[in-house]
């Protein structure tokens, strides 16, 4: 299996204190990987790295062999890889339409950017209904679609998500991971930070474990539901079918 | 009637340059959440080019309008390069205690090249008053009300129709979600830092070029007055500066004509002090504070 993005023994720390302690692990092409672990691990810290907005002390990010540690947020964004970041931080005080033409902000061609938007729209109606409105006045929901519609407009090779399902309601919850099926099954590789497991067991191909800033466990969906452990950390102790 | 509504005119009249102080001031701690103390000195530096080429080779207007907002934007891009250009955790008070060092250093290379207190500045009109009805206008402050609307006409629609505003804007909004959009942030602040200096070179010309003389006090009274429109209006508001600076100059004019010059100052003080206390984030500020706060969720990540 090739790897489509590449992070070797990462280090990244905020003053002393050491966030993450030589991550390694890699996301491979056309496939969803998901990270899991408890709050305080790490996970936001090694996304905001991968997409450029915290530098690492040390080690190395590769997207298809290029490296792009040393590299500023937007040159990250501009080499294929998008994050959709925890929270979703849309601009509240812009319309939906902006919204996306923000995520298109490096693409030239407007006629292309104008054709990505419709379709846009057609993967997210809700957003088709609501393009002139205040990105700020959206529900939950509606604001997650958006932060990966903008993501999605830089046509990236590869989609980081932190946490698409953060205080979101069950229903939505479910139709973002759809969304999440479909983007892979169309070919975009995915990157996933996920609190939970039952969830990501049901999309992801390969699943890592962070814990206080080291990866701790690296396996299949069969692996992991296998795991005694993370079975009673993460996948709760009902003996339903996993 | 019409003394009160005379004096509202010349206070709307002298706010419109307050306006357009508040603007340039406004439009960087929008898009970098820090102050600029060294706003009004940058302003000074190209005015005091400008001054110098006038009274040493008797320089035409135009040429020292043009010199003035050219130093005014080289000494803030100097600004900028020096004081807000490096990011990170703690960077905010870093770039404000600088940025204050810079204004002694800025204001000293001005007193180096015109050391006297105050020099003759060109005037834009013959200084004959315009009769509306039964008003006056004094003609160099309409320009200055014509350059307000036009400029603040001009910021609109780079704001709102154009890509640079649409990154502008982003960053105002969330800096990291707009560098995650893939804008970059680092050479888009420079440019935002280059128009609001250029702003407050115009403000700064068309209010000499009104009084006929620049002196040593205008870096100081830059900032000053920039700074108290913006906060009246909110931080960071584009509209509250505008009516920052029409509200600060008419308070102003109104308590100079009731109490004297002596009050003037003091009046708007005053009215700054109450406002802060009754409406801590300005006019048009408190709303957005807070609404941002709520939006922006992962507020730890707006510092880095």
């Amino acid at each position: 299996m090739e790897a489509m993005l590449e992070i070797v023994d990462v280090v990244t720390a905020y003053g002393k204190i050491e966030a993450l302690k030589g991550v390694s692990l890699s996301a491979n092409r056309g496939r969803i990987t998901c990270l899991l672990g408890p709050n305080g691990a790490g996970k936001t810290t090694l996304m905001m790295t991968v997409a450029g907005v915290l530098k690492p002390r040390q080690g190395s990010i590769k997207l298809e062999g290029n490296e792009l540690v040393g590299l500023s947020p937007a040159r990250i964004v501009g080499n294929g890889v998008a994050l959709v970041p925890e929270n979703r931080l849309v601009f509240p005080q812009m319309s939906v339409r902006e919204n996306l033409l923000a995520g298109a902000y490096q693409r030239n061609s407007s006629g292309e950017v104008a054709a990505d938007i419709e379709q846009m729209y057609t993967r997210f109606p809700p957003l088709k209904e609501r393009r002139e409105q205040l990105a700020g006045t959206l529900s939950g929901g509606e604001q997650q679609m958006l932060a990966v519609a903008r993501a999605l407009m830089s046509r990236p090779r590869v989609l980081l998500m932190d946490e698409p399902s953060l205080g979101l309601a069950p229903i939505v919850v479910k139709e973002i991971f759809g969304i999440i099926a479909e983007l892979n099954r169309e070919g975009v590789t995915i990157f996933l930070v996920e609190q939970n497991a039952h969830l990501a067991l049901q999309v992801a191909h390969h699943f890592y474990l962070m814990e206080q800033g080291r990866v701790t466990f690296s396996g299949t969906p069969g692996e992991l539901a296998e795991d005694e452990v993370i079975k009673r950390a993460y996948l709760g102790t009902r003996r339903s079918a996993g | 009637m019409i003394p009160f509504i005379q004096t509202t005119l010349d206070g709307v009249m002298v706010g419109s340059s307050y306006g357009l102080l508040a603007l340039g001031f406004a439009l960087i701690f929008g898009v970098m959440r820090r102050l600029n103390l060294s706003y009004g000195p940058s302003i000074m530096v190209g005015a005091y080019l400008g001054t110098l080429l006038y009274i040493q080779f008797g320089a035409p207007t135009y040429v020292v309008a043009i010199v003035a907002v050219a130093g005014s934007v080289m000494a803030g891009v100097y600004v900028e390069r020096l004081c807000f250009a490096p990011l990170g955790v703690g960077a905010g008070v870093a770039s404000m205690v600088s940025s204050f060092a810079i204004w002694m250093q800025l204001e000293q290379a001005s007193l180096l090249m015109l050391p006297r207190h105050s020099y003759p500045f060109p005037s834009l009109t013959s200084g004959e008053l315009l009769s509306v009805g039964p008003l006056v206008v004094r003609p160099d402050y309409l320009i200055m009300l014509a350059a307000m609307l036009a400029i603040t006409a001009a910021l609109h629609l780079l704001l709102y129709r154009t890509r640079f505003g649409l990154g502008l804007r982003a960053i105002i909004e969330n800096s990291v979600a707009a560098s995650l959009s893939g804008i970059d942030v680092r050479s888009t602040m420079l440019k935002a830092f280059a128009l609001a200096s250029a702003i407050g070179g115009v403000a700064g010309f068309l209010v000499l070029s009104a009084n006929q003389q620049v002196t040593a006090m205008l870096g100081m009274w830059a900032t000053l007055k920039g700074l108290i429109a913006m906060m009246i209006g909110g931080l960071g508001s584009i509209p509250g500066a505008i009516v920052g600076g029409l509200v600060l100059g008419v308070i102003e004019v109104h308590s100079q004509t009731l109490f004297g010059p002596q009050v003037r100052d003091l009046a708007a003080y005053g009215v700054l002090f109450v406002l802060l206390v009754l409406r801590p984030g300005g006019i048009f500020g408190t709303a957005a504070v807070s609404e941002s706060a709520a939006h922006r969720g992962g507020d730890r990540w707006t510092t880095t």
